[in-house]
């Protein structure tokens, strides 16, 4: 993205717009930090310009386009065949049958809400999930940028990156959830500098019983955190016949 | 994709206020359940949810049921238990064997699901939000953006646009459209961000 500056009015309706604050003004002029800039595609999408000067480039090259690919909801992710950043996790599930009642998924997403991240955060962040026996996502686009699975590391070049938000996806067994995500919340507070959304995905019991988030209600009140009273319930419609 | 979840500022206080239908084609299915998901669509439409995919952008009606089919997705708001609770109902009934997700609080799903003959299949909870925390903008904000759960509607709007509801220029429902816009998958409730954007124009 960039601004024209043959067509900018100097008008400063863009700046608010920005969910990162990439607009400045500098030396009289509209311009973009590139620092900043996540490539989410708001300003242009948004006409907020009416004279049509917030432009975007021919091409985003690489690594700068993996800002797009974890900013921009419409950019295709060809790694999972899902549009934005994330994959179909719980939301397909009474179709793939992923989360079992054994295990429970975990969702740590890194600069939501509103704050973004570098990529260097979510390194930190992969390599502490493997380093407690996190099984990552199959379609989960961080894997894309792993160097080295084994131990969570991402490629060197990615690691300056910035972007909205980055989701890392991954499966414990049920019985050490509550261990794990104790663990995560330390590790988060203490040495990721940004901030990070957790939630986890648990099949419900026959019932419909929502007993993992019993079991968060506990781990809340020695850790002083309160479980959201809503959330996402995939309702089982594909099984209906 | 988180997505619908991690908002903030729901409460069994106000019941019903919030609830967001996704539906969702597993990607190996999108092209035999092509036509199903279009019906979802159509479906949809027909109870006239507070907002859905494609309303940010100004899609014109004609052309959400191709995209639906081409996104495999469709999403919606609704902010009263009856429609959505109809919504469903039918859905059940016609049996498209496509996933259906409910947003909103637990207690508000249970009775959905109590309704309809559904059980709860799969939860996705939130536990918090961690790190670097003294990052976030004030509560009543937090409780606009984090309606978008790609996080593309801006802290520095959500400010903008309570100084031109506060100088006249805007009323809180055209705010509320405004904010609406960038989320580009239709699930801000602009009913509920009106409400909000009012209570910050009188602080």
């Amino acid at each position: 993205m960039y601004v024209d500056q043959d067509l900018c009015r100097k008008c400063a309706d863009c700046l608010p717009i920005c969910p990162v604050g990439a607009f400045e003004i500098r030396n009289k002029k509209i311009v973009i930090n590139y620092d900043s800039c996540v490539e989410c595609g708001v300003c242009l999408r948004s006409g907020i310009c009416t004279e049509g000067a917030i432009k975007q480039v021919d091409e985003i090259p690489y690594p700068r386009i993996i800002r797009a690919a974890f900013s921009d909801p419409l950019h295709h992710h060809e790694s999972t065949e899902v549009l934005g950043r994330g994959t179909e996790e719980m939301k397909t599930n009474d179709v793939k049958d992923e989360f079992t009642e054994g295990n429970v998924g975990f969702s740590l997403e890194l600069g939501r809400p509103g704050v973004a991240t570098k990529l260097s955060e979510l390194d930190k962040v992969t390599r502490e999930v493997i380093s407690l026996g996190g099984e990552f996502a199959t379609y989960n686009p961080v894997l894309s940028l792993m160097e080295n699975p084994d131990t969570g590391a991402l490629k060197s070049e990615v690691l300056g990156e910035r972007v909205l938000s980055a989701i890392a996806e991954f499966i414990v067994p049920r019985e050490r959830a509550m261990d794990v995500l104790g663990e995560l919340v330390t590790f988060i507070n203490h040495s990721v500098d940004t901030v990070v959304t957790v939630s986890l995905i648990a099949r419900n019991d026959e019932n419909g019983g929502h007993s993992l988030l019993d079991d968060l209600k506990k781990l809340g009140q020695e850790l002083g955190f309160n479980p959201y009273p809503n959330g996402k319930v995939n309702v089982g419609m594909a099984l209906v016949r | 994709m988180t997505h619908t979840l991690d908002r903030i500022g729901l409460s069994e206080n106000h019941s019903g206020e919030e609830i967001v239908i996704l539906c969702m084609v597993h990607y190996k299915h999108k092209e035999e359940k092509s036509e199903e998901i279009q019906e979802i669509a159509r479906t949809v439409l027909k109870y006239k949810p507070n907002n859905f995919i494609g309303f940010p952008l100004s899609i014109p009606e004609e052309y959400l049921l191709p995209m639906a089919a081409q996104a495999g997705i469709v999403t919606a708001v609704f902010t009263d238990m009856s429609s959505i609770t109809s919504l469903v109902r039918e859905l059940r009934e016609k049996a498209l064997g496509i996933s259906v997700v409910l947003s909103g609080l637990f207690s508000d799903v249970r009775k959905i699901c109590d309704e309809t003959g559904l059980t709860e299949h799969t939860t996705h909870y939130t536990a918090g939000v961690f790190g670097k925390t003294d990052e976030l903008p004030d509560h009543l904000t937090l409780e606009i953006t984090t309606q978008c759960g790609h996080a593309l509607v801006s802290s520095h709007y959500v400010s903008n646009i309570v100084k031109k509801i506060r100088k006249g220029m805007l009323t809180s429902e055209e705010g509320a459209e405004l904010l609406a816009k960038p989320c580009v998958c239709g699930i801000v409730n602009k009913k509920r961000t009106a409400e909000i954007l009012a209570k910050m124009a009188q602080l």
